[in-house]
């Protein structure tokens, strides 16, 4: 069975290192020498390139690596991925925009115009990552003030519609939140391939929704015990509504020819960061997941390694940029075994990241996909 | 007086250009080689690219229904097309006004502030219900001035708050470095008393629909008075199809072939130039222009209209 390995597009701004956490690429920092995308101009300005010209080169260097495209994440302070699938579509080849979105955010008749416009634009190489949790003041600052299950409830009705209309037709639909009549997407746009979904959440509302309606179930990096426990759940509930769940894991890694020189990294990332953020815990939020990532990391950590929480995974990656807080931390054959043993435990697709994330994407993808399926535990299990 | 000249570009007009499932087939003596790798959005690039070469400030997109998003089309043609600014057209039932900003905001960011935005009349009743919009008409225009509101206010400050009917944000607002990018111009349109009362509030520009002169101009005053007494700046606007040929006769005979509205412009290059001056001269400074077929229009709008016109205003500037 072939594993989907996607790329992550960094829609915040990206730093050239893990080293130092003051974003040099992008314009999320003050314009120094050194930055990229905008740089400085000689007359002290910012030169012609936009950050939107960066994103365009990890995409292409994703699709070179071998990745068949990137999450778009869409955050208060970021880019937004609808613009960046549209504007880069031509330019690119094969690279798959994941976009992540919270249905709440547009009519879900205009989402699938939009969408199936994006699909014809792009030859089909648009998907979702749909997204219904944050919450608190973060949905507030949105323009949302459904609470958490409501959210949820929205986003079954959302899809609901979206999938209704998709392939025209005439589709009626009598929601708590959503009605439409006679809808149906228009002759001209109803033959483009339905987007894939990939699903995020870990409430029991979040698991509901996905088993309806998610082609992947995607989870942050766990604790693998934890995560195969999750997977399992995640595939017995939809099993048991007939259907066949896919599982996917969001995950960054520290990749470097010998284990030393990964942790290296991690370590002067580390000692970097400021005592009194390494004390900061994720606030104002009714996500689970984050709070789940946030059990992981011991606040009184004093060391880089007090957060190793196992052989490879260390849980401070969110001291050192925004996101989950575990990832793969090893040289290339371990990061490969790493990633051998979730596809093991249960994953059928991967989200990776790296920092800095043009060059990360070609080492990742001419360094550790080619290991792949080689390690023991993956003849192991071809084996059986 | 500066003249904004937008070309127009409507998505549902010319399916037998690009579009896969509506174009005509080749005889098979023909051989073919086209195939997946071109698609309907090389003939939006070329439009666009038209629009860009043959002087037009900008490309003013269409909303409909039956064909692509336009600000999805927007963003492809924006990256490909340098120079030109881009308007779609788009119903203020999207879906949030913030996210709708926040969109924006990236396409200004990534384009150097080439964004327009352009809110669509609203459709009838049985439209809207097919496009999952349930409110009543008399919310319309309430709706349409929350939207605009509320976008423009995450963009303007921070913390943002907002409580009404149809929008909500508490403590919204964007911050560094998306707060720095240009806001997009508004194009409001209609020619109801109601509309012009939303556009003297909340346009940039308001766009009439072609008219005789006395009754473009009889609008423009009527939106002067409105607009003095909000006391903000609002630019007029005319959405004008046109047909230029070297003769008028050769206007004629295209006019009737792709049936040109009644309210089109015909003539010659040197008659068309004059009586677009002539609406210049009450007050008209945005001039959306329409023709069939969009690119070869174009190119004679672009090339014989435009540059007369401009000697006309720029002749009047000084004798004035």
């Amino acid at each position: 069975m072939a594993i989907d390995f996607y790329w992550r597009l960094p829609t915040h701004g990206c730093h050239s290192s893990l080293r130092t956490h003051d974003y040099d690429r992008g314009d999320w920092s003050p314009l120094r020498p050194g930055n990229i995308a905008p740089g400085p101009a000689s007359d002290g300005g910012a030169d012609q390139f936009a950050y939107i010209d960066h994103l365009s080169q990890i995409a292409k260097a994703a699709e070179g690596a071998g990745f068949l495209g990137g999450l778009i994440p869409s955050f208060p302070g970021t880019e937004d991925p609808w613009v960046i699938s549209s504007l880069l579509a031509r330019e690119t080849s094969t690279f798959r925009f994941m976009l992540a979105f919270q249905p709440g955010f547009g009519n879900p008749v205009h989402s699938a115009r939009a969408a199936a416009s994006l699909q014809r634009l792009s030859g089909g190489r648009a998907l979702f990552n749909i997204i219904t949790g944050g919450g608190g003041p973060s949905q507030l600052w949105w323009g949302d003030s459904f609470s958490h299950d409501d959210r949820y409830g929205r986003t079954r009705e959302w899809l609901d519609v979206f999938r209704g209309v998709w392939g025209g037709g005439s589709f009626d639909y009598d929601g708590r939140f959503y009605q439409v009549e006679n809808a149906g997407l228009a002759p001209l746009l109803a033959n483009e391939e339905f987007p894939e979904m990939w699903f995020s959440g870990s409430s029991d509302a979040a698991l509901e929704v996905a088993a309806r309606h998610a082609d992947y179930y995607l989870s942050w990096l766990e604790p693998f015990d934890q995560l195969a426990d999750k997977f399992d759940r995640v595939k017995e509930r939809t099993a048991r509504l007939g259907g066949e769940q896919k599982c996917a894991i969001r995950v960054d890694l520290v990749a470097r020819p010998t284990e030393e020189e990964a942790w290296r990294e991690v370590q002067i990332g580390f000692e970097n960061v400021s005592e009194e953020r390494r004390r900061t815990r994720t606030r104002g939020t009714d996500s689970v997941g984050a709070a789940r990532q946030d059990a992981l990391r011991p606040a009184d950590a004093t060391r880089y390694d007090d957060l190793i929480v196992a052989p490879n995974l260390w849980g401070g990656f969110n001291l050192l940029r925004g996101g989950p807080a575990l990832g793969i931390v090893g040289s290339y054959e371990q990061c490969a075994e790493r990633l051998d043993e979730l596809i093991a435990l249960g994953a059928d697709g991967f989200i990776l990241a790296g920092t800095p994330h043009l060059e990360e994407a070609w080492r990742v993808g001419e360094e550790v996909l080619p290991l792949l399926g080689q390690s023991g535990v993956a003849l192991l299990q071809a084996a059986e | 007086m500066t003249i904004s000249a937008y070309w127009e570009l409507d998505p549902a007009a010319e399916p037998q250009r690009f579009e896969p499932l509506a174009g005509r087939q080749l005889p098979g003596i023909v051989k073919s080689q086209r195939g997946p790798a071109l698609n309907r959005f090389d003939y939006y690039a070329q439009v666009g690219s038209a629009a860009a070469q043959a002087g037009f400030s900008g490309l003013f997109i269409r909303h409909r229904e039956e064909a692509d998003e336009s600000r999805v089309i927007a963003a492809a043609v924006a990256r490909e097309v340098p120079g030109i600014v881009l308007v779609p057209e788009f119903p203020a039932s999207v879906g949030s006004a913030v996210y709708a900003a926040k969109q924006a905001v990236s396409f200004q960011r990534s384009t150097r502030n080439r964004l327009g935005w352009a809110i669509a009349a609203a459709e009838g009743a049985a439209d809207r219900r097919r496009s999952g919009d349930y409110i009543g008409a008399d919310d319309l225009g309430e709706r349409l001035e929350e939207f605009l509101t509320v976008a423009r206010g995450v963009h303007a400050a921070q913390p943002f708050t907002f409580e009404g009917r149809h929008f909500a944000v508490k403590d919204g607002g964007f911050a560094d470095p998306l707060n720095r990018a240009d806001f997009p111009q508004v194009f409001l349109q209609g020619e109801d008393e109601e509309d012009l009362e939303y556009s003297a509030r909340q346009a940039d520009v308001h766009l009439f629909r072609a008219s005789a002169l006395a009754d473009v101009s009889r609008q423009v005053e009527t939106l002067d008075g409105l607009g003095k007494r909000t006391g903000r700046p609002v630019a007029y606007g005319l959405l004008q199809p046109v047909v230029a040929r070297p003769f008028a006769d050769e206007a004629q005979r295209h006019a009737e072939r792709i049936g040109a509205p009644a309210e089109a412009l015909v003539g010659s290059y040197d008659e068309v130039a004059a009586r677009l001056a002539d609406l210049a001269g009450v007050g008209i400074s945005h001039f959306v222009f329409r023709s069939l077929p969009s690119l070869e229009e174009a190119y004679l709008v672009g090339q014989h209209v435009l540059p007369r016109l401009r000697a006309r205003l720029s002749t009047l500037r000084v004798a004035a």
